[in-house]
């Protein structure tokens, strides 16, 4: 493959490495790990790759066929705004994935599996470093009436609660969010990733391919484990059960769904040729695959439980017990996971604040709806902000004061973060040349 | 939309020799990991699926594009795996190494194989490898065969091996 390298401008590359140095603060401990672990792999490094010799002409929408923009300049204002807005969220993600991941990544029980995940963190500030040069490498004032200083030091400024996305505002309960959330919500990424590849501003089109390769790796970083857990289940161990990883499915598999946007849009985007599909045809690919991976986890559970089970009798054995809720050779259906119903415990999109169960079954009373909710979530997570936020909103829209669509929107932010100090909220992430030293001007 | 957007946009189709369905070889993901155990046990390799789930996420770190899968109607039916490196074993020149291979017994003879090698081959090219090697097992006298077809040639050099 040939790529190109390239720097952010000193103050903003510094910004970047302080932001590190606060939010990411073990990745000297990664550095001190690395030869154990990834013998003669190339370290991290903080810089954005673009790929060479891509498709040069825009690949979907009213432009097909006609050369892809180069500059933002080139596109008309609307345009520029709405990319604008896709490179910071995708920007927001990636660094408040790194946040999320760091309030539980000292409770991992397996060295291996931490490793992995801290090299997806300083993988994820690569993407957040490349979207920032996607910002700082052009001319986006028109388009924002900001200059760039000003557009870095909002992402870098953003904190969980505020995040674009819903999932990025979701706290981490314990090591097994990590390593769920690799699974479900960087398949996510992939997704989006894969999309942007054909974009028609060529810069972002370039930025994809060396992200989808490492994404490839984060999304294994959380699908191993879980094969490793449900195996060690299997054998009879207590620790991570299929019960426990069921309930945390059933905490991301909507907050994952939801990254896709309503499912009524994305036709912007393939008109200007952001993205080739619109959203509902990307969710929905994006939950067969879910389903996947479920299968997966269940597969390797049986075969577990059953030693000697080919794979071909597993398949045939889940087939059956799928289809009939019953139980066979001591494996209770139940005993399975299953992916929750798309449109189970829902926000966004159409579904929005919809009573539906975890297996699709439609509620009417609101009591029983919770409780359903108490019975299939984590306990934990049901004792955070995000819940209450949920329930305060689900009350409005059941007596009518709020529409489920606009419920979504007047999600109140958090208020508090767990796991790193609020004072980071003071802290100026750019620091200009002539600026005494790091800082103190609050944002 | 493709059921799963791909990593490489270079996958490629052909109708293989008497399957009626064609091939489709792509890179491989942590959902092939079941797939490729399978495979593996079923040519007599390591029935260990932790084994497998080693390697593909080892590879799926290193060098994704150089992890392939090939399908038939959907079900996987092969995988190679091979990555480039230089200065191996003393060998100056950048070099793709095939390191593992299979393919469905019940769907062997039909150039799903061969496929294979071309597509992990161009990706060699691409990213720089002037020659490919492997080595093969000489009590599998059908890997051997398999590579002759495909115009590779023993090397002199010969694996030496002792028990510690
Ligand atoms: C070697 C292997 C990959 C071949 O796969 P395949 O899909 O059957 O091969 P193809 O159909 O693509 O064959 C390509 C060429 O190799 C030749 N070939 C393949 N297997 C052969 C055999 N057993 N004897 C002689 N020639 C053979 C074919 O005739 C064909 O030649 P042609 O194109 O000139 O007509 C497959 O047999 C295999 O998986 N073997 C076991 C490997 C193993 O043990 N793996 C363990 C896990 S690491
Ligand atoms: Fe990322
Ligand atoms: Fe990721």
């Amino acid at each position: 493959m040939n790529m190109t390298e390239a720097l952010l401008p000193k103050s903003y590359h510094a910004a970047v490495e302080r932001w590190r140095d606060f939010y990411l603060p073990d990745h000297g401990f990664l550095e001190a790990s690395w030869e154990k672990h990834f013998p003669r792999e190339p370290r991290p490094k903080l810089c954005a790759w673009r790929e060479c010799g891509m498709c040069g002409v825009v690949e979907c929408g009213e432009r097909k066929g006609e050369a892809k923009y180069e500059r933002v300049a080139e596109m008309p204002e609307e345009q520029a705004r709405h990319l604008f807005a896709m490179i910071r969220a995708q920007a927001s993600t990636e660094f408040g994935s790194i946040q999320q991941h760091q309030l539980t990544l000292s409770r991992a029980r397996d060295e291996e599996e931490q490793v992995w995940v801290l090299r997806m963190m300083a993988d994820e500030l690569r993407h957040g470093y490349q979207m920032l040069h996607l910002l700082v490498e052009d001319d986006w004032s028109a388009a924002t009436g900001r200059g760039a200083a000003d557009l870095v030091e909002e992402i870098l400024s953003i904190r969980t609660g505020d995040h674009v996305l819903g999932a990025f505002n979701v706290d981490f309960d314990s090591f097994v969010d990590n390593i769920v959330f690799c699974a479900l919500i960087d398949r996510v990424g992939k997704y989006q990733l894969a999309m942007q590849r054909v974009s028609a501003y060529a810069p972002m089109a370039e930025s994809m391919p060396q992200m989808l390769r490492e994404e490839a790796f984060h999304l294994a970083a959380g699908v191993v484990p879980m094969r490793r857990w449900v195996e060690r289940a299997a054998r009879g161990s207590v620790e991570i059960g299929l019960g426990m990883l069921q309930k945390v499915l059933a905490k991301w598999v909507p907050r994952g769904l939801e990254m896709f946007g309503d499912e009524r849009g994305g036709g912007s985007n393939v008109r200007w040729g952001f993205k080739p599909t619109r959203n509902a045809e990307a969710q929905e690919a994006y939950y067969q695959e879910l389903g996947r991976v479920v299968r997966d986890l269940n597969l390797r559970y049986l075969r577990a439980r059953l030693p000697g089970l080919a794979l071909a009798e597993a398949e045939a054995l889940l087939a059956r017990l799928e289809a009939e809720r019953g139980s066979e050779r001591g494996i209770r259906f139940e005993e399975l996971l299953r992916l929750p119903h798309r449109e189970f415990f829902r926000r966004r999109g159409v579904p929005a604040f919809r009573m539906v169960g975890l297996d699709g079954e439609l509620f009417t009373d609101r009591e029983e709806y919770v409780r359903h909710l108490a019975r299939v979530l984590p306990e934990s997570y049901l004792a955070g902000r995000d819940f209450h936020d949920y329930l305060q909103q689900l009350d409005r829209v059941v007596r009518g004061e709020l529409e489920p669509g606009k419920a979504a929107a007047q999600s109140p932010s958090l208020r508090r973060v767990g796991g790193v100090c609020p004072c980071s909220r003071a802290v100026r992430w750019v620091v200009d040349e002539a600026a005494p030293s790091a800082g103190t001007t609050a944002v | 939309m493709d059921r799963r957007p791909r990593v490489d946009p270079g996958a490629i189709r052909g109708a293989a020799n008497g399957v009626d369905e064609p091939v489709r070889v792509r890179p491989l993901d942590e959902l092939d990991i079941t797939a490729v155990a399978d495979i593996a046990e079923r040519s007599g390799g390591p029935r260990d699926a932790g084994f497998w789930e080693d390697r593909v996420t080892s590879f799926l770190r290193r060098d994704p594009e150089g992890a392939l899968i090939a399908e038939v109607g959907g079900r996987a039916a092969g995988f190679m795996l091979g990555e480039v490196r230089r200065g191996e074993f003393g060998i100056a020149e950048p070099t793709g190494w095939i390191e593992f291979l299979g393919v469905d017994p019940e769907l062997r003879g039909r150039a799903v194989g061969r496929l294979l090698a071309e597509a992990l081959e161009a990706h060699f090219r691409a990213r720089g490898a002037v020659a490919v090697r492997t080595l093969v097992d000489e009590t599998m006298p059908g890997v051997a065969a398999f590579f002759a077809s495909l115009g590779y040639a023993p090397a002199p050099m010969r694996p030496f091996v002792k028990s510690l």
